[in-house]
């Protein structure tokens, strides 16, 4: 069982597109993500580099023929996070709020439970999609 | 320092990754025109055989295998194959029912066909492949939806 654990460097937009597009594979080409992601190569490779340096992704550059071709793939590491990340949100969806113990011993102040809205949401594949 | 993560937040994070894996499975999924076209190539294939020509059938059978392989590498390994789903998401029971689709259709066919020619029922090559190209048209396209759906269940597991 993974721990929630809310991830700042995954929770940025555009890399929690990209972490999560991961996560659903065993790889996947550079070209993929960049267009499921409509992003520009500069973005997605500076973005790249940043998982890579933190030891989230593993980037692997080949030669099919005569065309470079990147793989990416998320390392055990990323993926525990990831998966750490996802468990964290799912808990926050469905508890109304919470409070957030950051790396830096920083808190993120927890929302009290307002008015219920939908508390049903118990994973992506659940009410997370309307 | 502090922040706030509201669950709408939560939600809408939670939506933005489900969106993400739904692309990758869908990226795996066998497209509708796959089925349509190796069902052409099995009545093909049943047509040939029923003509009773030597020339005819071996035409047919290269045209089906080749057919076939072709197709079947260009999907597996060929210009789609930009994403590989884990294997998690797939898991023992997708691939299960692949293994059993396959099995059944060949093995029904296979089936049918040497049933009906016992019979003495005229063309029944042709027949049992009519019968396998329905079953790939319909079933195809219903296997996929049953693979999206537990791919789906699973990545939603985390």
């Amino acid at each position: 069982m993974v721990t929630p654990r809310f991830d700042e460097l995954i929770h940025a937009r555009t890399r929690l597109s990209i972490v999560a597009l991961l996560g659903a594979a065993d790889w996947a080409e550079f070209r993929f993500i960049r267009e499921s992601l409509g992003i520009s190569d500069s973005v997605l490779s500076k973005q790249l580099t940043l998982l890579e340096n933190a030891g989230y992704v593993k980037i692997r550059k080949a030669f099919v023929g005569k065309r470079p071709r990147t793989w990416v793939k998320l390392s055990p590491t990323g993926r525990v996070a990831f998966e750490g990340h996802v468990r964290k949100l799912q808990e926050i969806a469905l508890q109304g709020g919470t409070s957030l113990a950051r790396d830096d011993g920083t808190t993120i102040t927890a929302d009290p439970p307002g008015p219920p809205e939908r508390s049903t949401a118990s994973s992506p594949g659940g009410d997370a999609r309307a | 320092m502090t922040n706030a993560m509201k669950p709408a937040e939560a939600r809408k994070a939670l939506a933005e990754m489900e969106r993400r894996q739904d692309q990758v499975i869908e990226g795996t999924l066998v497209p509708n025109w796959y089925w349509w076209a190796v069902a052409l190539l099995s009545v093909g294939l049943g047509v040939g055989v029923d003509t009773r020509d030597p020339t005819a059938t071996a035409v047919a059978a290269g045209i089906f295998a080749v057919g076939v392989s072709v197709l079947t590498v260009w999907i597996a390994f060929g210009g789609r194959r930009h994403v590989k789903v884990h294997q998690r998401l797939l898991g023992s029971r997708g691939a299960g029912l692949i293994v059993g689709f396959v099995w059944l259709v060949v093995g029904g066919t296979l089936g049918l066909a040497y049933v009906l020619e016992a019979a003495n029922v005229e063309y029944a090559a042709t027949l049992s492949t009519l019968a396998c190209a329905i079953a790939l048209v319909v079933g195809g396209p219903a296997l996929m939806r049953r693979l999206r759906g537990i791919m789906r269940r699973q990545a939603g597991g985390g």
